[in-house]
Formats: C-alpha cells, structure tokens, sequence
C-alpha cells in the first residue's frame, strides 16, 4: 500500500525531458490538467549551466555530473544469451541524463529527419531488391507510419528549436548544397547554417570534387536571435566547444527547458513534481487500463497518483524497464520469439577517420560547435544502390569540430605509443592540425538483440536491474566497414593530409563493448506498428494492451536509422500527441483494432 | 601568493577553486617533506609520482609531477571520485568479458591504494630506475604481466593512465595542470569560450594564453606556440 494516494490528474507524465515537458505543453493548452514527475533535479540554462563554471570538462565531461546516478539505476550487461550478464557499474557507452530536460540538456543539437524510406525499411527494401535482400537474422519492420504524416511535426519541432541549415529537397526542388537525398520538406529551416572552421571545409571541398554531394550539418545551435512558436528566445552560437555533456549557458542550443518548460511552467494545468522516482504504472483489475503511477516523492514516501491519462516519456531504456517491472504489455522471450516488450532493442554503429594535416592547416578545434559539420549523405539509408552489397542500411559521414576539450580531444597518427615521451610529443603535434570525422551508421534490430530483467541485481529501489543482451549483427558489421573505407577515400582526397587513420567499433569479429563511448542512441524496446505481434504500440504510440498509456521517445524505434533520434523522436511525440488530443481524449479507446 | 596552502582546507570546504588557484606552481615531488597529502602516504605518492613521470615525462614542458598530477590524484582519490560517486558497487563480482567493463568490488581510491601498495613490493626498483626501465615495467603492467595479488594489474594501469592524463590536462582548480602546462603545451585558451567571430578565421592562431575557470591569466599574453614537428 502506498503512503499517500493523491487526487486524481487527467494526465501524469513519466520523465521531464523534451517528450515530457512537450506533452505537457500540448496536453495543458488542451485543457488538461497534467502532473509532471521528473526523478532528478530542477535546474536552468541560466542558473545551472553559466560560463565559465560549466566550462569544466572534468566535472561534466568525464564525472558525469549531468547524467543519470548508476547506484539509483543501472542496467546488466551481455553480448549474447549464454554469457552471464553484469552490471553496467560506471557509465560509459552511453549518457542517459537525469532532472529537469534530461539527456535534452546535453545533446549536441544534431536535429535531422528521417529519410521516407527509413520509416518503411522492410517494404522499401523488399520493393527496390526482392525479398531475399534483408537476411532471416533481422528482424526489420516498417514503423506504421510514414514520412508524409510525420513531415508537418518534423517541421514543428525545427521551429521549435530554431534549427540552423539548408534544405536540399524544398517541396520536392532539389538544391545544391543542401542535403539532395532527404524527404521533401514544407519549409526550410528557420535559421541559416552554422559557420564552418577549415577542417570542415577541406572535407567538403574533397567531397564535392569526387562527386559527393556535402551540406552543413542541420543544428538546434542557434545562429541568429531568434523566437519559436512557444515564445522562448534563442540566442547565437558562440562556438564556445562545450555543447555534448554539457548544459548551454548562453540560450543557443535548443534545449527543453528554454524551449518548452519555460513556455509552459506558469500555466495552471502545469505541475512538475522534483525527485519522484516512478517505481511502476498500475493496472485496472482486468488490465486493460492503467489506472496511474506509484512513486517515491521527494520526501521518500511512496506515492499513489492516479490519472486518466499515462505519458510514458522517461528515455527509452527506462520506459521498457518501467514496462517490465509493471507488467505492461507482454515481455519478448527470445527462445519462442513472441511477445513484444524489450523486443527489437538496437543501437547506433560507429565508426571514425581521423585526418592529419600539415603545419599550415591550423584547425583551432576548441571553437567548436555540438552540429558544427558537413556532411556527405551519399551512403546513408538506401541513398546508394545495395545490389551485391550483402548488407542493407547505411550512415552519415560527418566531418564535424564539436571540441577541443584537451582531456577528450588527444588525436596521434596511427602507430603512436599510447603514453611516454613519444605520445607526448605527438598530442602536442596534431592537436591544431586534425579532422575528425564520423561514421554514424544504422543499427538493424535482431531476435536475439532484447531487453529483460536480470535475475540477480536490483536497482536502489529493489527492482529487478534491466538486462540488455547486445552485439552488432554482421549485416552493420559490413555496413559499418563499407561506409567507413568510403570515408577513408575522402580523407585521402582532403588537400594538406599527411596521414589517416580509422577506427570501427563494429569492427568484424570485434564485441560491441559497454566502455567506450559511443552514442546515447538506444533506441527500441516497445516498438511503434501496425501489428501487436511484433509492436508494443499501436501507429499512433498507443499501447495496444492498455489504450490509455501512450510512450513517446527512441524506444519506439523498430530498428535504428543512420541519424541522431531526437528529430525523428519529436516528430513522432508530436504526431502522437496531436492524435490523442484530437481523437483519443473525448472518445477514450483503442485508436487501431489489434 | 598564500604560501600556507594546505590540502585539508580545500576537502573542509573552503572553495577548491580558491584554494588550488592560488598555490603557486611548484614540483609536487618537492612538496612531500613538509605537507601531508590527504589520501596518499609519502611512499606512495613518491611511487605515484615516478609512475606519473613515465607516462608523461618531462621534455620542453612538465612532467606530470611538476604539473601538479601527484596532488590532483590525491585530491581525487581523496573526494567524491575516489570514494565510488557514480559507481555501482552492488555484489556478487563475477568476472566477467572486457566488453562488460569494470567488475571490481574497489573504489578507486581502494584500488590506486592497492595497486601501489603490490607494485611497489612487486618492483621495488621502479623510482630509481631509467626511464626506459620504467617504461618497460609500465608497459608489463598495461599488459596485464605483473602479479599485484587480488588487483588485476591491467585495471590498475588504466586507471593510473586515466587519472594521470587527467590531471595534466584538467582545469587547474584541480590541482594540476599547474601554470596551465597541459594547455599550453597544445595551445588550448580554457574555459573563457567565445569565438563567433573568430571561428571562420581558418588557418589563423587564436592570439589568447589559457585562462581557466577561476580567471587565472596563463602565459605572458604572447601568441600561443604554431606547433613545428620534430625533424626526422
């Protein structure tokens, strides 16, 4: 029995970050009364976030200061399903966050849409190359919906963040310069693309010469004084090189406190309860419902918040750890291969090229910007023609100057010692004098790629720790080396290179590893479709077994694209959240029949 | 300058930025005499300190010792780091595969502690040895191919590595990275961050000596070194 049962909401909402904090912005101005329950703490771009403390890369960079606490929370680890897995003990791989905005705060304010044919992978695939081109290891679907219902909410949330670029496909015009592979966009952006150091510049120049088709980076760092459709005001980009892991003091990448709590924290169906970790959504007695959410308030007590209404929009992990602990839906079981919840988990497939320059390139990487890049798209998605490839899906190839933080940022040529006198002496050569570019590839979903509950550990309220069972199926292992040779010969081709060298984690043969980091990208887990055999939600987000909890974030995602999550992820919160507002909350019911 | 700088009073809560920033740059090896450290005894810090002098050894700029790193280890180990913030220490501890990580029951300050305590008994030797001993004693270690007990010497090393590089490179409020020598050495100007118009400039030297978080000017206003490499 909880402590405290409180008056019924309409809607309680999981988590304070940019789903959250959107919904309740969407949810109160539609006359509904909705409680935010937010784990971490309150804190502000202008309090919390201020040069030159925040310039700290010890602090915020390697302590972690702005993300989630393992010892509340952590996850086990494993490769495969005859190891035993391990608790994640420190973070490493990726940076969920924790209080007001969450991983939103941190982000690099990379902001991209998904290709068209992302979002129908399995049918697009199978049209174009025949039903022999996606191998019987993956378990790609299509998401239910489509590029043309998402394009009005992908341009919203571009608005929203002030986002810096160029189109490249403006209503169906191609234009030089811009990103000539995407979907047709309404609109461009509503700020000009960010300013490019020379690093960047000689990758585009090598790009453009060998018939690639290079574009800036599209960035939520602001480059002109701006106000988005809530009203908050955005500031310029000071290139200040402490944007990932870091909060932005100057008001210039979009984050959900400045862009949405800020617009929404005065109005009077507005409330956001600090430190309330939710233990569990409850059911109805025949489950077809929830009934609201058990928490732990900031005073320690377990709560019981009863509501019409469950937002689940904690980071994508979290909302299936919330799922399986509260016996929402049915868990996926590899063995027979049904169920749904913790099915499709997959992730972001990294690899990197490094470039040397000579003396006279002198590439000053401190003045960096989280989506100051050029980009080549040329082998991302199904851009490029896969007959014989034997791998589907593909990645963006950036050549981007986000820092120069001296801890993190130590590039040497290959061969270097890796500590002494020589390694020394070869940080102090190339720190001025390197390119460092990306490849950030897609991450095909598998039936033995999954999440569940460990059977031993527990988090520090006693639930059972979530267990992820991970590695990189041999389809991104090929994907990732045939992108990153690719890049490689654009490397080759930048003027005043002296040596290049290459890294992929998804090396063939090599573990995908929970150390080093790589992307906060985790994406699946509860995935968005048309089928509630092989989907945790409904195509409008809906859960299919309890029509009144709606999720939001990355965990939708049936397998993961070659972009960043967060534009993708808003565009769908946007999308769910205009069909529960217009259709759902006077007709409470199933959106789709199961 | 405040000559009675003292490590007590940054961990008492008198504001480590206030404190580290007026030490005066000093050879940390130098200072053990007379000055007790909070976390190390005065036999480990003289090994941590000749650890540290292999990894990053003196050449036109510090060591790490004369940078400070001995003292911001300490002062790590001896704070919230040290103690296993953000360190999920819950047993049982199976070892486990490299790709699951860290899976020892030891803070890091239970493991530094440790691991100099055996490698010290394990290569007594180690502080007056040659630097081309010492490295290859620091190489076996990286290799997992010294017995230090129940500490994996490999863990071992790669936390030393980390925190030593750390230090050099950190915000002087720290305690290393004194008089800016990590900064210097690659020409990073800090934590006063603003380039909007400067950052379009290619191929131009950015005319700023370092400056860190507590205001600190570093280096003598000139332009920062245009690294030349080493010829042959």
């Amino acid at each position: 029995m909880p402590d405290k049962t409180l008056p019924k909401t309409d809607v309680v909402i999981i988590g304070g970050g940019w789903t959250g904090l959107t919904a309740a912005y969407e949810l109160a101005h539609a006359g509904q009364r909705c409680v935010i329950l937010e784990r971490g703490d309150h804190r502000h771009d202008a309090t919390s976030f201020a040069g030159p403390e925040e310039h700290d890369e010890l602090k915020y960079a390697l302590r972690y200061t702005h993300m989630m606490d393992v010892k509340q929370n952590t996850l086990t680890f494993r490769n495969s399903r005859d190891q035993r897995a391990l608790p994640m003990r420190r973070l490493g791989s990726f940076l969920p966050g924790e209080g007001l905005g969450g991983a939103g705060i941190h982000w690099n304010g990379q902001i991209w849409r998904p290709l068209p044919s992302d979002l129908e992978m399995r049918s697009h695939y199978v049209d174009r190359y025949g039903s022999d081109v996606l191998p019987d290891d993956l378990s790609v679907q299509d998401w239910g919906v489509t590029y043309d219902e998402l394009e009005p909410h992908l341009d919203f949330f571009e608005k929203i963040c002030g986002a810096a670029g160029y189109a490249g496909n403006l209503n169906g015009e191609s234009r030089d310069g811009g990103n000539v592979f995407e979907g047709p966009r309404r609109n461009d952006y509503p700020n000009p693309a960010m300013k490019q150091p020379i690093s960047n510049t000689l990758f585009g120049k090598a790009a453009d010469e060998m018939g690639l088709h290079p574009f800036p980076m599209p960035s939520a760092n602001v480059t002109k004084a701006y106000e988005n459709p809530y009203g908050a005001q955005l500031h310029p980009c000071t290139y200040c090189g402490f944007c990932e892991r870091f909060g932005c003091g100057y008001f210039a990448k979009a984050d959900p406190i400045i862009c949405v709590y800020d617009r929404i924290k005065e109005h009077e169906n507005f409330e956001i309860r600090f430190k309330s970790t939710v233990l569990r959504v409850e059911k109805s007695e025949d489950g077809k419902t929830a009934t609201g959410v058990t928490y732990i308030d900031d005073q320690g007590r377990e709560v019981f918040q009863p509501a019409d209404t469950i937002c689940m929009n904690a980071y994508a992990l979290w909302n299936v750890h919330l799922m399986l602990v509260s016996g929402l839906g049915t868990p996926y079981d590899p063995e027979t291969r049904t169920g749904t919840v913790g099915r499709n988990y997959s992730y972001q497939t990294i690899a990197a090229v490094d470039a040397f320059f000579d003396d006279e390139i002198i590439t000053n990487p401190f003045m960096g910007a989280g989506a100051m890049g050029v980009v080549v798209d040329d082998f991302n998605g199904d851009n490029f023609d896969h007959t014989d490839l034997g791998f589907v899906g593909g990645g963006y190839i950036a050549c981007k100057q986000y820092h120069g933080r001296p801890i993190s940022y130590q590039p040497v040529p290959e061969g270097t010692p890796s500590w002494g006198r020589e390694w020394k002496r070869a940080v102090r050569d190339n720190y001025l004098h390197h390119a460092d570019m990306v490849i950030h590839g897609s991450s095909m979903s598998t039936p033995e790629n999954y999440l569940d509950l460990d059977p031993t550990w527990k988090d520090a309220f006693g639930r059972p720790l979530m267990r992820m069972t991970f590695n990189f199926p041999e389809n991104d292992r090929k994907m990732s080396e045939y992108v990153m040779n690719r890049t490689v010969e654009i490397a080759r081709n930048m003027d005043n290179v002296t040596s290049v060298s290459s890294v992929n984690l998804a090396a063939p043969g090599k573990d995908y590893t929970i150390v080093p980091y790589q992307t906060t990208h985790n994406v699946g887990g509860a995935v968005i479709g048309t089928d509630p055999a092989t989907s945790v939600v409904n195509r409008y987000g809906q859960m299919w077994e309890h029509h009144n909890v709606f999720v939001f974030g990355a965990c939708l995602f049936p397998q993961n694209l070659g972009y960043n999550p967060t534009g993708p992820l808003m565009g769908l919160a946007y999308w769910t959240l205009d069909h529960l507002k217009n259709d759902y909350l006077g007709n409470p019911r199933p959106l789709m029949d199961a | 300058m405040i000559p009675t700088y003292s490590r007590r009073a940054v961990l008492n809560g008198l504001a480590a930025t206030m404190a580290a920033s007026l030490a005066p740059a000093r050879h940390a090896f130098a200072q053990l005499d007379d000055r007790a450290f909070f976390f190390l005894a005065d036999t480990q810090a003289r090994l941590l300190a000749s650890m540290c002098d292999t990894l990053i050894p003196k050449d036109d700029f510090p060591s790490a010792s004369e940078a400070g790193v001995v003292d911001f280890i300490d002062l790590q180990l001896a704070g919230p780091y040290g103690q296993g913030e953000g360190l999920y220490l819950e047993g049982p501890f199976p070892e486990g595969s490299e790709s699951q990580g860290y899976q020892l029951p030891f803070t890091p300050a239970e493991l530094m502690r440790r691991g100099l305590n055996a490698f010290g008994e394990a290569e007594p030797g180690f502080a007056d040895g040659e630097e081309s001993r010492r490295e290859d004693m620091l190489t076996r270690l990286s290799e997992d191919d010294v017995d230090l007990g129940d500490v994996p010497a490999r863990a071992f090393f790669d936390e030393l590595w980390q925190l030593t590089n750390q230090g050099y490179f950190a915000d002087p409020i720290y305690g290393g990275n004194s008089d800016y020598a990590g900064w210097r050495m690659v020409g990073f100007p800090g934590a006063h961050a603003y380039y909007p118009s400067f950052v379009a400039n290619h191929n131009v030297p950015y005319p700023q000596p370092p400056m860190g978080i507590n205001h600190d000017p570093g280096g003598d206003g000139g332009l920062p070194r245009v690294t030349k490499r080493q010829e042959g």
